[in-house]
């Protein structure tokens, strides 16, 4: 007899999704628990992509990938908060263009310029949206000097930061933010807990059954019972929840990532490593963003070793010369979320097309522009074998370097394996997250948006599940 | 981790491995604990046919020389599997190796 644990709503999932639901419910007088598979930690337990980050807060230790040729690492959380720990915290409303284009395409009712505005607005008072407070880091500033120098445009992207009286910056997580603000509301945090399915009967969702952990490594099966249950697991947790409960209209397919090259760029000259890069080069969205990434000494490594193994000891010699820079695409390819019987982790699989291929050629030779421009003597790409550059005339060899069989791709944006909307022959759920043919069971997270919105998914992800847990609220 | 998989941490990071107690392989070991099922399955197999090769080719006791020749075949091989498993094999040693450094 396994232990039954009641509540009116069940939350599954502590992300951007999750953790908005939840504070938003809680803060209405719902009785709300929210498990989380993760554990729960101190926001500064770790260091921003150390080694110990990658270890406790990551899933799979980052070590995952989806299928294809190539095949694409993708990094996920897996801690209270989600993915909303180990991202850089950027922070870019839906573009009003794809969010029109949705709207038509899949019927999604209420998603107005007015409408999504007041939600973004809302969330940003929550989460502390902000520019930093004095000059930018170098290795940030290279992207808006090497833009200057082409006459492309750049900017400076807000990021979900506090900052205080020296200007020393926080990253506002959900464990931050929406989370303490769900506790205070009464909303109970389950870390450590596993749910292996959801319970159906007939139209209805009775809860879930979990798996419980304990410090000890012991384990325990309970019963979750519910009224209403909220799927918040990100789109490649989320859809493996609901095809193993035997949920399949449309979930699962149409999954979208951000393909992402990268370089790792010599400097003449020591550059900061303690933040990420905020400018970016805006010149080409929305299908082309050029940007900074995490370049802490194993990053760095990484980056180089790709193109020049041979290369990696002198290279390192200098590290603090070498920032790794990104350029990420927004893709005409789709993947797809599969359960497998018997096994936890589902089969992702990813289709790069041709065009996607030579799009991410087209932004690593930008990328290239950018960096020699701003004064990099020596770029890596993520290219097995290089070619290492160190002219502008040489950037023409990654066109035909770049291949599927050398190409070396990651992305950190999952979204649309149960999109939303009215039109049921597209979506898995209605406008506002409910399941298709059941009467309380809703998804809200980054599963729902149609399809990517060429900027990080955060603030579209938290207005959306904003928005329809008022909807559900109102009901 | 399989013979070959042990063989190529310690020709990797041998030394760097030995000076932090092993925290190399360990953290190579959790990788492939917790990576999907799936995925590992994959990289069991593509061990235990590359060792059987690596066997024959070079006795049943390698040099850590001879395993990282084995690795710099492997990363320009012709099949696109055998590619990833080095890519693979080499990432998960030289990120916890460059970060244990820099510790």
């Amino acid at each position: 007899m396994t232990r039954t644990i009641d509540t009116e709503v069940l939350v599954i999932g502590s992300g951007a999704g999750g953790a908005v639901t939840a504070a938003r419910l809680a803060e209405a007088g719902r009785s709300v628990l929210v498990v989380e598979e993760g554990p729960w930690f101190d926001p500064d337990a770790h260091e921003p992509s150390s080694l110990e980050e990658f270890t406790a807060r990551w899933r799979h230790q980052g070590a995952c990938a989806a299928l294809g040729s190539p095949g694409i690492a993708f990094a996920e959380g897996r801690c209270v908060g989600g993915s909303t720990e180990i991202n850089m915290g950027l922070y870019h409303r839906l573009p009003a263009h794809f969010a029109a284009e949705w709207r038509r395409k899949y019927g999604i009712a209420d998603f107005d310029d007015a409408t999504l505005d007041r939600y973004a607005t809302d969330i940003e008072k929550t989460v502390t949206v902000s520019f930093l407070p004095g000059e930018a880091p170098a290795s940030s500033a290279v992207l808006e000097h090497g833009a200057d120098a082409l006459g492309w445009k750049s900017t400076e992207f807000a990021r979900v930061f506090a900052y205080d009286d020296k200007g020393h910056g926080t990253k506002q997580s959900m464990s931050r933010t929406m989370i303490p603000k769900a506790v205070a509301a009464g909303a109970i945090i389950q870390p450590d807990c596993t749910v292996l399915k959801l319970n159906r009967s007939g139209r209805r969702v009775t809860g879930a059954t979990a798996r419980l952990g304990y410090a000890d490594g012991s384990s325990e099966l309970v019963t979750l019972r519910a009224d209403q249950v909220f799927v918040c697991g990100g789109a490649i947790q989320t859809p493996t929840l609901l095809q193993r409960s035997g949920f399949r209209h449309n979930i699962g397919p149409g999954l979208k990532f951000h393909p992402t090259v990268k370089v790792a760029a010599r400097f003449s000259h020591p550059y900061d490593h303690d933040e990420v890069p905020v400018h970016r080069v805006t010149e080409f969205d929305p299908f082309l963003t050029i940007g900074g990434s995490a370049s802490r000494r194993g990053h760095v490594a990484l980056a180089v070793a790709d193109a020049a193994p041979s290369d990696l000891d002198r290279v390192l010699e200098e590290w603090q010369n070498v920032v790794v820079y990104y350029a990420a695409i927004r893709s005409s390819g789709s993947g797809r979320v599969r359960a497998l019987p018997g096994l936890r982790a589902p089969l992702v699989t990813y289709g790069l097309t041709d065009s996607d291929l030579s799009r991410l050629a087209r932004g690593l030779v930008h990328l290239g522009e950018v960096l020699l421009a701003a004064g990099a003597v020596e770029l890596f790409p993520s290219i097995a074998g290089g070619p290492i550059v160190r002219s502008r005339e040489d950037l023409g060899q990654w066109w035909t370097a770049l291949t599927r069989s050398r190409s070396n791709l990651m992305t950190v944006h999952l979204t649309s394996t149960v999109r939303m909307g009215d039109a049921s022959d597209l979506t898995g759920t209605d406008s506002y997250g409910r399941v298709w043919d059941t009467d309380n069971l809703r998804v809200n997270d980054a599963s729902l948006l149609p399809d990517a919105p060429g900027v990080n998914p955060q603030a579209a992800v938290m207005m959306i599940a904003a928005r329809n847990a008022d909807a559900f609220l109102s009901t | 981790m399989l013979w070959l998989e042990r063989r190529i941490v310690a020709a990797l990071a041998g030394p760097d491995d030995q000076r932090t107690g092993g925290a190399i392989t360990e953290f190579v070991d959790t990788s492939f604990r917790t990576m999907p099922q799936h995925l590992r399955a994959g990289v069991v197999g593509e061990s235990i046919l590359l060792g059987a090769y690596v066997r024959l080719r070079r006795g049943p006791n390698p040099s850590p020389a001879a395993i990282v020749a084995s690795m710099e075949q492997w990363e320009h091989h012709p099949i696109g599997v055998i590619r990833q498993y080095a890519r693979l094999l080499s990432s998960l040693v030289i990120f916890p190796q460059q970060e244990i450094v820099d510790g």
